[in-house]
């Protein structure tokens, strides 16, 4: 069957520097998919590949049966895969739900009425549709990240990308995120790839692995089984620990 | 029942402009006053230029410094064409008006690379350098003495329900560009054009649509005032200082509203004619002050003042009670304008 | 053969005045993140200071330099500390401090017609006219005394900007203000002296200029957009960089004038900006300045 998101050999160069080396990976249909990796390891570099914001130097990206590398953003969201900003950006002049309205008009392929209410539905997915005429300014930092998840998700989005929704939330509102994520899967049938620094977040909602380091895929697996593995110890915490 | 009118069309507005164009349709027949009638239809012709200016420097956030270029260009391909081709007026203008927002997305479509204030500055060297080529290109411009159009008798006077027209079509389109859904992606670009880019707004093209149409209404004005005047010469036509009075007729009615720089525009010729009869050496240092004050105290000029005013009086419409969901600052995407620190 | 050196020669001289009179608006936008929109405005003004101090008192426009230069720096400060600082930080007041300090720039415009004219104006010292040979090449008092001029001025900078506590705090707000003010850097009034700073060197760079050539209040609009021509080919941060991007440009001018008639040089400058954006945007050292 084929993955609904695949990466095959991607690498991609920012002058002297290799950020991706030769990663492919895959996300299945239906499936939660971590990527994880030290800082610096490249994973915010494949996501911006993967979704078009960057072009990569070698390698290729499709999506389901259509090839998709190095095609725009905008295109590669209109054709099934948005993703979400590790510091959030929501249009900072637009009310909560026109924020999700202009994600689901281009991308859904709705008539106004219709994009309005993918929205609203949306919104009251994540359960923000009560601050739904607020401005991003008055909100607070889960729910401008919840904002941003709703806005990926007015895409209508075959994978969708998301990039440490649940670092820099307490506690309480970490566990919302983790049950919102699994809601976006089961219910929405959306395939999701996460970059997670949160560890308990991606042995709770994650079924398949894949680890990163200094660009190049170090392990991929069952969550338990990654986190055993030595080199990922070793890239994380050094060679002594290993 | 079937909507002849799109949903985003506010019945309301529909019917005050409809109203006011009436009004002024027939104004001429009550007044009867030359002058009146020569004054209102240099502000009609104002209005449009200043709302078309609005569509890049007020909807995208692109302030523009040079957009006289297109004014001059419109003015003279317009002429150009009813002399040398015999084209009727009305089909010289448009043509003009096409090759004007050619014009603009020539320079324009690179320049917008240009993240923030420097595609502001860039503009100023196109003002400029349009000015120069053009008034040395003497075939399309006569040189600096400029040219002229034959007079025709009753041709000014009529004018000015053409001017209505003109002001009457600004209006509409800068209400569709910024109600309708487009409008929604305009203001997303304006905020942050990557993060717009991955929900799916095609930036390219629609930062392109608004360079063309803002472009090509200039360029429309343009010919309208070469028919209007029947004399153009380049260095007023392109000049800076015609291109500061559409920033300023943006900023002082208020930028980025949908009916703001109409209003600017009122103002702006109400105040040129009195100064220019009281102060003439001293216009620019206003214009210049003026802006100063603006921006100072009130950057949503006369439209921001009369948010304040009616949300102070009735507080319970909220921040989206009027025109446009910008009560705020006009964000500008350079950078993401929200940032919050992350306890990692 | 003897023409080309001739103008490579010139090329070279005039870079010297391109790259002073842009690092002035690399050095607020680079700190601030604010377009000085009054840079022209700074430059023209230079040019009338030297020119009415060398016409009112005779004094040698390039002794002036240094009150001149002093004299900017104040009203820069004050410009900062009245108008500037008032606005939002950020995204929100980028726009308007365009428009604000463009407001100034039409302030001080006017002012200049209302006390000098609108009339040409340029500074005849005794020495104006006359030419040094050098290397076989002959080469204008002027030019070789702007040229280095010029270059003890970037050298100065250069100095201050790595050499001494000042320089290493503005440096260290153009990177990152909050950390700063977490380790006692005055940020506000790093701010206001940078803008001072950058309002000097467009002062002074605008009376090196009025030993060169003629101006009226409508100078600067032509060097602002030849600053930011500068800025954006050679990246911040990098006196290296701006000067490289200051020869690359004067080269550009000085032989297009083989090429092009008179009237159209003034343009070349902005057809280079549009091939750079197209070509490069990233510019070519430094920080880039585009996104």
């Amino acid at each position: 069957m084929t993955a609904v998101l695949r990466a095959e050999g991607l690498s991609k160069r920012f002058g002297g520097l290799k950020a991706n080396d030769n990663v492919t990976l895959s996300l299945e249909k239906g499936q939660i998919l971590g990527l994880i990796g030290p800082n610096g390891a490249g994973k915010s570099t494949c996501f911006a590949v993967l979704a078009g914001s960057i072009p990569p130097t070698s390698g290729r990206v499709f999506l389901g049966d259509q090839e998709i590398t190095g095609k725009p953003a905008f295109r590669v969201a209109r054709a099934g895969v948005v993703r979400t900003h590790q510091i959030v950006r929501p249009f900072a002049n637009l009310t909560v739900m026109e924020n999700c309205t202009v994600a689901a008009a281009e991308c859904s392929g709705r008539d106004d009425a219709g994009s309005r209410e993918l929205a609203r539905e949306m919104l009251r997915f994540v359960g923000l549709e009560k601050r739904r005429n607020d401005y991003p300014a008055g909100l607070t930092l889960a729910h401008r990240k919840k904002l941003e998840m709703a806005r990926a998700l007015s895409c209508a989005p075959k994978a969708l990308l998301l990039d440490e929704v649940i670092a820099g939330v307490n506690p309480v509102e970490a566990r919302e995120m983790v049950a919102l994520i699994r809601r976006i899967r089961d219910e929405k049938g959306i395939s999701i790839l996460m970059i997670e620094h949160v560890m308990a977040a991606v042995m709770s909602v994650c079924e398949h692995v894949v680890v990163l380091d200094a660009g190049k895929l170090i392990a991929a697996g069952a969550p338990k089984e990654v986190v055993q593995n030595a080199a990922v110890i070793e890239a994380y915490l050094g060679k002594k620990h290993a | 029942m079937k909507r002849i009118l799109p949903a985003w069309v506010r019945p309301r507005a529909l019917i005050a402009v409809a109203v006011a164009a009436a009004i002024l349709a027939v104004l001429p027949f009550i007044h009867g006053n030359r002058y009146w009638h020569n004054q209102l239809t240099e502000t009609l012709l104002a209005i449009a230029t200043a709302l078309a200016w609005n569509w890049l420097g007020g909807y995208l956030g692109q302030v523009s410094f040079g957009h006289a270029a297109m004014f001059g260009v419109g003015g003279f391909v317009a002429a150009r064409l009813q002399i040398a081709v015999g084209v009727p007026m009305i089909a010289a203008w448009i043509g003009a008006g096409v090759i004007a927002g050619l014009y603009a997305l020539v320079w324009g479509h690179p320049t917008l690379r240009l993240r923030g204030p420097y595609f502001s500055i860039a503009t100023i060297g196109v003002g400029e350098a349009t000015r120069l080529i053009c008034t040395y290109w003497v075939w399309l411009t006569g040189g600096s003495s400029g040219m002229s159009l034959p007079v025709q008798v009753q041709l000014k006077y009529q004018l000015y329900w053409y001017a209505l027209a003109l002001a009457l079509i600004a209006l509409a389109a800068s209400y569709a560009l910024r109600r309708s859904p487009l409008g929604l992606a305009l203001l997303a670009i304006k905020s942050d054009v990557d993060a717009a880019g991955d929900v799916g707004v095609s930036s390219v093209r629609l930062q392109d649509l608004v360079l063309f149409l803002s472009g090509m209404t200039m360029g429309i004005c343009g010919g309208f005032y070469a028919s209007y005047y029947s004399f153009i010469e380049p260095g007023d036509m392109f000049g800076f200082a015609r291109s500061i009075s559409f920033v300023l007729m943006g900023v002082i009615g208020g930028i980025g509203t949908i009916a703001g720089p109409a209003i600017g525009a009122v103002i702006f010729v109400l105040l040129r004619n009195s100064l220019i009869a009281s102060y003439p050496q001293l216009y620019l240092g206003l214009y210049g002050l003026l802006l100063i004050f603006v921006i100072l105290f009130e950057p949503l000029g006369l439209t921001g003042l009369y948010m304040r005013v009616l949300r102070r009086a009735r507080p319970d419409l909220g921040v989206t009670g009027i025109a446009a969901p910008e009560s705020a600052a006009p964000a500008i995407g350079v950078t993401p304008p929200v940032e919050q620190r992350e306890a990692k | 053969m003897g023409q080309v050196t001739d103008l490579a020669v010139s090329a070279i001289l005039l870079a010297g005045l391109y790259a002073t009179m842009a690092y002035g608006l690399g050095l607020i936008y680079g700190v601030l993140r604010i377009v000085n929109l009054n840079h022209g405005g700074m430059i023209m003004a230079g040019a009338y200071a030297g020119w009415w101090l060398h016409a009112q008192f005779g004094i040698d426009p390039y002794l002036s330099l240094i009150p001149v230069s002093a004299l900017a720096f104040v009203v820069g400060v004050v410009i900062y500390r009245l108008l500037v600082r008032r606005l939002p930080r950020g995204a929100a007041g980028g726009v308007q401090s365009l428009l604000l300090l463009f407001g100034v720039w039409l302030v001080l415009r006017n002012a200049a017609y209302l006390l000098f004219s609108g009339n040409d104006q340029t500074i005849r010292t005794s020495y104006s006219t006359r030419a040094v040979s050098l290397a076989g090449a002959f080469l204008s008092v002027n030019r070789l005394a702007v040229f280095a001029l010029a270059l003890l001025v970037l050298l100065a900078l250069h100095l201050l900007l790595t050499r001494t506590y000042l320089g290493k705090a503005i440096r260290a707000v153009a990177q990152n203000p909050d950390s700063c003010t977490l380790v006692g850097v005055p940020v506000e009034r790093i701010y206001a002296l940078t803008f001072g700073l950058g309002t000097a060197l467009a002062a002074l760079a605008g009376l090196l200029a009025a030993t060169l050539f003629s101006f009226n209040p409508d100078f600067g609009a032509t060097e602002l957009l030849k600053s930011f021509v500068v800025v954006v080919l050679g990246g911040l941060g990098s006196v290296a960089g701006t000067a490289v991007a200051a020869l690359i440009l004067a080269a550009v001018e000085v032989f297009a004038i083989l090429a092009l008639p008179a009237y159209l040089t003034a343009a070349v400058g902005f057809v280079l900006l549009v091939l750079v954006l197209v070509i490069r945007p990233g510019g070519l050292f430094g920080q880039r300045v585009l996104g």
